[in-house]
């Protein structure tokens, strides 16, 4: 393993920490205030522009309202009005609404342990380096290769492979006898679509926890090794434990991807009677906000959306200490 | 288990390996083979047998309104390299700032940038569309372009690999020397950062050419669609037309080869530490 | 013909005479009259393939007046941009394809243009249904009728005679078939009830009487939950629960597959078919015959529609009298009727369009009389009222009929409709429209 000298002081968390406030203390005063701002500034600018400026709007457009008078056809029939928190109690009281939250809390109790768990084993495997370099190089290429296919060219393409009727996964089940469940029906439509972000996600989490064995400095279970601890034991007592940082980071990301779960089963929608036109939250936001052409609605979801994104992941953080973000104050 | 052994070489790593591998491939070994059908044996022959015109159904996807796809194909490059290439150098100067000063407000602009993190792009979609129709700019290349140059994700990656590999004492010795601030980024920074920043570049060209909602709704002129947008109108092209599956599944198995061939080339650049804050060369 | 719109009715006819005389002369026989010298480029919205033929030989006679085709991908993504474009005020394009059902969204938004000034003399050309269509009942037109989709019937006549059977005359006789067909081969289907096309549905509700939405003095009426939509689904959800049609979506790669290897051996649809047929079922070419809708009153056919739209032009149009008079030419001058029939594969909703569509469909070359039973089904096309939240009624009637068709149960069919009707109604009210009942 040959790592670049530049980067292999700060590979592991504990030896940067220490460093943090030395380095800290040793900044010169004599620099100019201005400088940090002028770097960010761009960013600044662009995130003020594109991000900020539109949430506050969609938080404006949220405690709006067009008011219809009488038929409505009339040009000017239509005008915008203040609604308060009307639309919010509409979105909470929409009875398609708790439903789809509790289908992307299933979602999400399927999609993120099963991808992390294969990510963590495909990962280990590879670190153990117990086949063939071929072998491990091409797995690796191949189990990350997905994250390569859009989300939706994903979707289309399961989609093909979920359908009964053309798909070779019903060929080859009713080939060796049995009869192939229909993975599009009530029952199995939450694993189809989960199966698709499992799919796209494993590789890439993969990487990042194999990133993270392989600043693990070989010293360290060399001697367990000599011990005579198995595999298993090295990787569940030394290397885990090691990479958890890493593991926290991919949770956190993973868990603001699943509960943003939207072009899966929009793609897949056309292609079943199970897949309503809310069958996630930001399905709903999208059906209000492009087919019902009321995005004020849209945007009064969109808000308790992304205020259950913050808490949930800041609270998740703050359960597993702020270290893993990296922040030095 | 077969781990335990200390064996050098273990059939179940290789086994579990392979059959990850396997799963992996199968829709892209299916596409392949689906792009090779005539339409009349796409849903007509065995699934997994592959057939001859492969050359026909890329000829058909050329000949599409005289090469539009290779014209989508154009802008999704365009969309992502310029994307990609503004928002990883705003990234990594937003991220040096972040980890190696000390101002007033840090905190809370790197606390905002996390939020920014957390946003889901569909519900920035449509006002981002309404403010930008305020200047005009809708259905242009920059409706597109100028958003994806903000990524809150590519700071925070510049910010750790900024920390893990731009050492003080260099920014010292560079200062000692004369060299101004910008000159210090220039000369000394960004060469330190090349590693992350690729991974930054690879994050964020995915990203884009990932994106679906933000071009559908900002472009009415189809010469302006990214490759997503361009084959989903394929797909849904009401009903009274049939929908145009050789072209899709051809549309898409083209679409994914230059970003395979991408990784490839640049595999040894997605290893990334995302806690710990490390690239590793 | 009967409408809801009877007061209106009345000033809207007295409008189109007077604006029909008022500018006969100047939109229809002089092209270009207005001001020669002013060149205006104009954009056109359409998902219409090959629109861009069509255009070109407009453009190469005008050249002051230029279109530039931006295709679509299908009517309720460009609805949404426009409408989005509205609201930001800027954006939309000079001229716009649009379907019938969604004009009283777009125009309740204020998209489109009164171009009853520019094109009211082209009135006389259109069947009055389709007319009211753009029209809305009142004195403004808000578009030219492009093509009409009348609901027809097609099957695959070497099954039927296989099995003894003939094209369905009325919906015992379909449903008679159906079963027989299944019975015969249980892996076939007639049909397939599709939760996903809430425009079929529309269409067949409309052929049994149904109007869904309608104006009653100042307000809006809304009646989806009425006897003649309960008779179809319950009907429709009868041949489900029974098993003799399939529950599955149109549109899939499933149901392709299901038109190419004569498992779907029947398709209730509109005068478009063909085209879809050609691409979905190229392999059963020369099976398919096309028939009269199944009724269910044989004495009194009737016929629902799926599909059509005008070419509007749109409030943001800074040349509205150039856009109008394009609009007018593209939908009734006769040899754009013509390239509209045979590039673009369009039914045209003018009256002329028989001239133009001589020869039948390629795939379904051996029946001559093709144009001749649409014509018949557009004679018979029952009256129909949109209203402005068609959007609304028709994705609750993909959750609710998507939830019943996988239930398989025909009680949730028509337990179905008050979900919708409620959906709708609730909908309406919370905008501010007045609804009466």
């Amino acid at each position: 393993m040959s790592q670049s000298t530049e980067v292999e002081p700060s590979t592991t968390a504990a030896p940067r920490r220490t460093a943090t406030p030395v380095t800290a203390t040793r900044r010169r005063p004599a620099r100019r205030a201005g400088t940090p701002y002028a770097f960010l500034a761009p960013a600044l600018i662009l995130f003020t522009a594109f991000l900020a400026a539109p949430i506050f709007y969609a938080g404006y457009l949220s405690l709006r309202k067009v008011q219809v008078s009488g038929l409505g056809l009339g040009s000017k029939a239509r005008t915008e009005v203040w609604a308060g928190l009307e639309n919010y109690a509409r979105s909470l009281s929409d009875p398609d609404f708790l439903p789809s939250v509790g289908r992307v809390g299933a979602y999400g109790l399927i999609v993120v342990p099963t991808m992390l768990g294969l990510a963590l084993l495909m990962a280990l495997l590879l670190d153990a380096n117990r086949t063939r370099e071929a072998v491990s190089k091409f797995a690796r290429i191949s189990i990350f290769l997905p994250y390569a296919v859009p989300a939706v060219v994903a979707s289309l393409l399961w989609g093909f492979l979920y359908l009964p009727r053309v798909s070779p996964i019903t060929d080859v089940v009713e080939a060796v006898g049995f009869t192939a469940p229909n993975l599009l029906s009530s029952d199995l439509t939450l694993w189809a679509v989960a199966n698709i972000a499992v799919w796209g996600g494993t590789g890439f989490n993969m990487i990042v926890i194999y990133t993270a064995l392989r600043a693990v400095p070989t010293s360290l279970y060399e001697s367990a090794r000599i011990d005579g601890a198995s595999e298993i034991a090295i990787a569940w007592r030394i290397k885990i434990p090691i990479v958890m940082p890493s593991l926290v980071m991919t949770f956190v990301f993973s868990l603001i991807a699943t509960l943003q779960v939207f072009a899966e089963p929009m793609t897949l929608r056309p292609l079943a009677n199970t897949i309503s036109t809310t069958w996630t939250p930001l399905m709903k936001v999208y059906r209000d906000a492009f087919t019902r052409n009321d995005i004020y609605a849209a945007a009064a979801t969109s808000v308790i959306i992304a205020l259950a994104t913050f808490i949930l992941s800041f609270g998740f953080l703050k359960l597993v200490g702020r270290r893993a973000f990296n922040q030095e104050d | 288990m077969s781990v335990l052994s200390a064996q050098k070489r273990s059939p179940l790593a290789t086994t579990l390996l392979l059959l990850g591998a396997a799963y992996c491939l199968l829709p892209v070994l299916w596409v392949l083979i689906a792009s090779s059908k005539s339409i009349g044996e796409l849903f007509s022959t065995f699934t997994l047998a592959p057939s001859t015109h492969l050359l026909d159904n890329i000829v058909d996807l050329n000949n599409y309104r005289d090469g539009l796809y290779w014209r989508w194909m154009a802008n999704t490059a365009l969309y992502a390299g310029v994307g990609a290439a503004a928002s990883t150098l705003i990234s990594a100067m937003a991220g040096y700032a972040l980890a190696k000063f000390e101002f007033r407000g840090k905190s809370l602009v790197f606390n905002l940038i996390l939020a920014g993190v957390l946003v889901p792009g569909v519900i920035l979609a449509i006002p981002q569309y309404l403010l930008l129709a305020e200047v005009g700019m809708t259905n242009t290349y920059w409706a597109v372009l100028l958003p994806s140059f903000i990524s809150p994700y590519g700071i925070y990656l510049a910010r750790i690999f900024a920390a893990a590999s731009v050492p003080t004492e260099i920014l010292e010795a560079s200062r000692i020397d004369g060299a101004g601030d910008w000159r210090t980024f220039g000369t000394v920074v960004l060469p330190m950062m090349r590693t992350g920043l690729v991974t930054v570049f690879l994050f964020q060209f995915v990203a884009i050419w990932n994106n679906f909602m933000l071009p559908y709704i900002m472009l009415g002129n189809d010469r302006l669609y990214p490759i997503t947008v361009g084959l989903n109108g394929l797909l849904n092209q009401g009903a009274n037309q049939p929908s145009m599956y050789t072209a899709v599944v051809t549309g898409a198995l083209v679409s994914i080869v230059p970003l395979i061939a991408l990784f490839l080339t640049l595999q040894r650049y997605w290893q990334v530490d995302l806690a710990a804050g490390g690239v590793k060369a | 013909m009967k409408t809801k719109f009877a007061p209106l009715m009345a000033a809207l006819t007295a409008a189109a005479l007077f604006t029909g005389t008022a500018c006969s002369s100047s939109s229809d026989s002089s092209k270009g009259a207005t001001d020669p010298a002013e060149k205006v480029e104009l954009t056109y919205w359409s998902w219409t393939p090959n629109m861009d033929k069509v255009v070109a030989a407009w453009n190469s006679k005008n050249p002051n007046i230029q279109i530039t085709v931006n295709k679509q991908d299908g009517g309720d993504a460009a609805v949404t941009k426009l409408l989005t474009a509205v609201k930001a005020g800027s954006g939309a394009p000079d001229i716009m394809q649009a379907e019938y059902q969604k004009i009283p969204t777009l125009v309740s938004s204020d998209a489109l243009a009164d171009i009853a000034a520019e094109v009211g003399s082209v009135k006389g050309k259109f069947p009055a249904g389709t007319w009211n269509g753009v029209t809305l009942g009142s004195e403004a037109v808000y578009g030219v009728p492009q093509d009409s989709g009348p609901l027809m019937f097609f099957y695959r006549s070497d099954v039927f005679e296989q099995n003894g059977l003939r094209a369905p005359k009325t919906w015992d006789d379909y449903a008679a078939a159906a079963e027989k067909i299944h019975q015969a081969n249980p892996k076939q289907y007639l049909g397939t009830f599709s939760a996903t096309d809430a425009g079929l549905f529309t269409g067949l509700a409309q052929q049994a009487g149904a109007s869904w939405w309608g104006v009653k003095g100042d307000a809006w009426t809304v009646d989806i939950n009425d006897a003649a939509t309960q008779k179809v689904a319950a009907y429709w959800g009868g041949l489900v629960e029974k098993g003799v049609v399939d529950n599955k979506p149109m549109y899939t790669p499933e149901w392709n597959a299901a038109l190419n290897d004569g498992t779907q051996v029947g398709w209730v649809s509109a005068v478009w078919a063909p085209g879809v047929l050609d691409g979905s079922a190229k392999d059963t070419l020369g099976k398919w015959k096309a028939a009269p809708m199944p009724q269910w009153d044989a004495a009194a056919p009737k016929t629902g529609a799926w599909g059509g739209s005008a070419t509007s032009v749109t409030t943001q149009s800074k040349h509205k009298k150039q856009a109008a008079q394009f609009v007018a030419w593209l939908n009734s001058d006769a040899e754009a009727l013509r390239l509209l029939a045979t590039e673009a594969f369009v039914y045209p909703a003018a009256n002329d369009a028989t001239s133009a569509l001589t020869s039948p469909p390629s795939f379904f070359a051996d029946q001559p009389d093709y144009y001749t039973i649409a014509g018949e089904a557009s004679k018979t096309l029952a009256p129909f009222t949109y209203g402005p939240n068609v959007n609304v009624a028709y994705s609750a009637f993909n959750d609710a009929f998507g939830k019943a068709a996988e239930s398989k149960k025909a009680a949730a069919f028509t337990e179905s409709l008050a979900t919708i009707q409620k959906t709708t109604v609730d909908d309406l009210k919370n905008a501010g429209f007045t609804v009466a009942g």
